[in-house]
């Protein structure tokens, strides 16, 4: 997949180096090495003669370059929120100089580093958690928690496909912000979640609750990354239209979660039900803790 | 059989003039084409913003322009780009040309649609050129031949 876009020599060396569908992330930082990220372990690319790779500025904007099909003005606006999304779910951070006027952000531009990130698709991982979450086709609101890159994601596909695998047949609606859970391209989605989700990619989760819930009619919204303030009307508004919510947040436990601002207030108004804490101490995406709405632990690893 | 001859002298020293003239034509047909591409693309940035890979594979052109188009779709795909085939373009210009595809789709609209119209001003003035030329050079060419052939024959005669 990545061989469209990485230059021709660090591709094969990566191929030759290590087995793709093992890789996590691929980092390019302007005259750093180049780092290959596998299970959270960090690997430095070398080459037939054992020298380090180290990126240059040249290999990051051909990277970009081929990455945007040489037409960054058609992704500017996933610029400027910092990231590109390739097929099959591939997302890329992209730092540089960030362009402004007047507090707006044009664009972003002298790339200095990217971050590719490949979505590994782990079948079955949220099994041990699903009947704590799906009670007689019953679904919990819940909070997917997880430090970044320990696996939220690939729970949330899991957890959609679960459902439709059970024949749990309610409407799902995907509100994927940046293009992260399901990337759709031509109209089709590019990862299999079953045959329930309808989705919106690419856009606010602000007008993906409100145009979905009018227009799609669904019974769960599953969403990534919410911010407990910033979308706290989404989440108002899919509750009090009795639809359930499925989101994740970045935290690594409880306690840092109690501590992000906005979260005593969902908490009080009982906006979700279930709390699942993942991390990667046995692999990405370990089930470690399921709390309830009173964040009692009724999962414990 | 003498006369014959001379007529088949004439037809072929027009028909090499004819030819030579038409390079002319094609050169400006050429930069015609190519400035209503910039143009076209200048649209497509203001409104739909449709990636220059699917651009490209609706624009038409014939002859020169449509080796341009391939060029340009090679390049996307090899990151190669060799102009130099296209008979009517000076190495000059060729390069310069290449230069121009190697800066397109490197920014947003806004600076994209800015950075074109300092390409169309470039392209407008290679395109005068070819319109100079071509309304100059080619009547030219052929009355000059006709002399030439004519002059031919009546030293043959």
């Amino acid at each position: 997949m990545l061989k469209d876009y990485l230059d021709p020599e660090i591709y094969h060396l990566i191929k030759k180096t290590f087995n793709f569908d093992d890789i996590n992330e691929i980092r390019m930082r302007t005259n750093a090495k180049l780092i290959v990220v596998i299970k959270n372990k960090k690997y430095y690319l070398k080459n037939d003669k054992g020298d380090y790779i180290v990126a240059n500025k040249v290999m990051i904007e051909n990277f970009i370059r081929r990455a945007s099909e040489n037409s960054i003005y058609a992704f500017n606006d996933s610029i400027i929120n910092g990231y590109l999304t390739l097929p099959k779910g591939i997302r890329v951070g992209i730092c540089g100089n960030v362009v402004s006027d007047n507090n707006n952000i044009i664009t972003i531009k002298e790339f200095q580093s990217v971050n590719i990130r490949i979505p590994h698709i782990i079948k079955n991982c949220s099994l041990s958690a699903y009947p704590y979450l799906i009670i007689d086709n019953e679904v919990y609101n819940t909070l997917i928690i997880s430090a970044p890159g320990r696996g939220k994601t690939t729970f949330l596909r899991d957890l959609v496909y679960q459902m439709s695998q059970n024949n749990l047949s309610k409407n799902v609606l995907i509100a994927d912000e940046r293009t992260e859970i399901c990337s759709v391209i031509d109209s089709e989605p590019m990862i299999n979640l079953g045959g329930f989700c309808d989705i919106y990619s690419n856009c606010s989760k602000k007008f993906a609750f409100k145009n979905g819930i009018r227009s799609m009619r669904p019974d769960i919204i599953v969403t990534d990354e919410i911010d407990l303030e910033k979308d706290l009307d989404c989440l108002l508004e899919a509750m009090n239209s009795g639809v359930n919510v499925i989101a994740s947040i970045h935290a690594k436990d409880i306690k840092e979660l109690r501590n992000k601002s906005g979260f005593e207030n969902v908490l009080n108004q009982k906006f979700f039900n279930r709390f699942v804490v993942l991390s990667d101490t046995e692999g990405v995406g370990t089930l470690t803790n399921i709390y309830d709405e009173k964040l009692n632990c009724i999962y414990c690893r | 059989m003498k006369w014959f001859l001379i007529i088949v002298l004439i037809c072929v020293i027009m028909l090499i003039a004819m030819g030579v003239s038409e390079q002319y034509k094609d050169k400006f047909d050429f930069y015609s084409n190519l400035k209503s591409f910039l143009n076209q693309f200048k649209l497509n940035l203001s409104f739909k913003q449709e990636k220059i890979t699917d651009f490209l594979k609706n624009t038409q052109g014939k002859k020169y322009f449509k080796q341009f188009v391939l060029a340009y779709e090679d390049y996307l795909s090899t990151d190669i780009i060799n102009l130099n085939k296209i008979k009517v373009l000076e190495q000059s210009e060729a390069t310069e040309l290449e230069n121009i595809i190697k800066n397109i789709g490197k920014h947003d609209a806004k600076n994209e649609i800015k950075q074109l119209d300092t390409f169309l001003l470039e392209i407008d003035n290679k395109l005068a050129k070819a319109q100079e030329d071509k309304n100059k050079l080619c009547p030219m060419i052929l009355k000059l031949s006709l002399l030439f052939a004519i002059g031919l024959a009546i030293i043959l005669i």
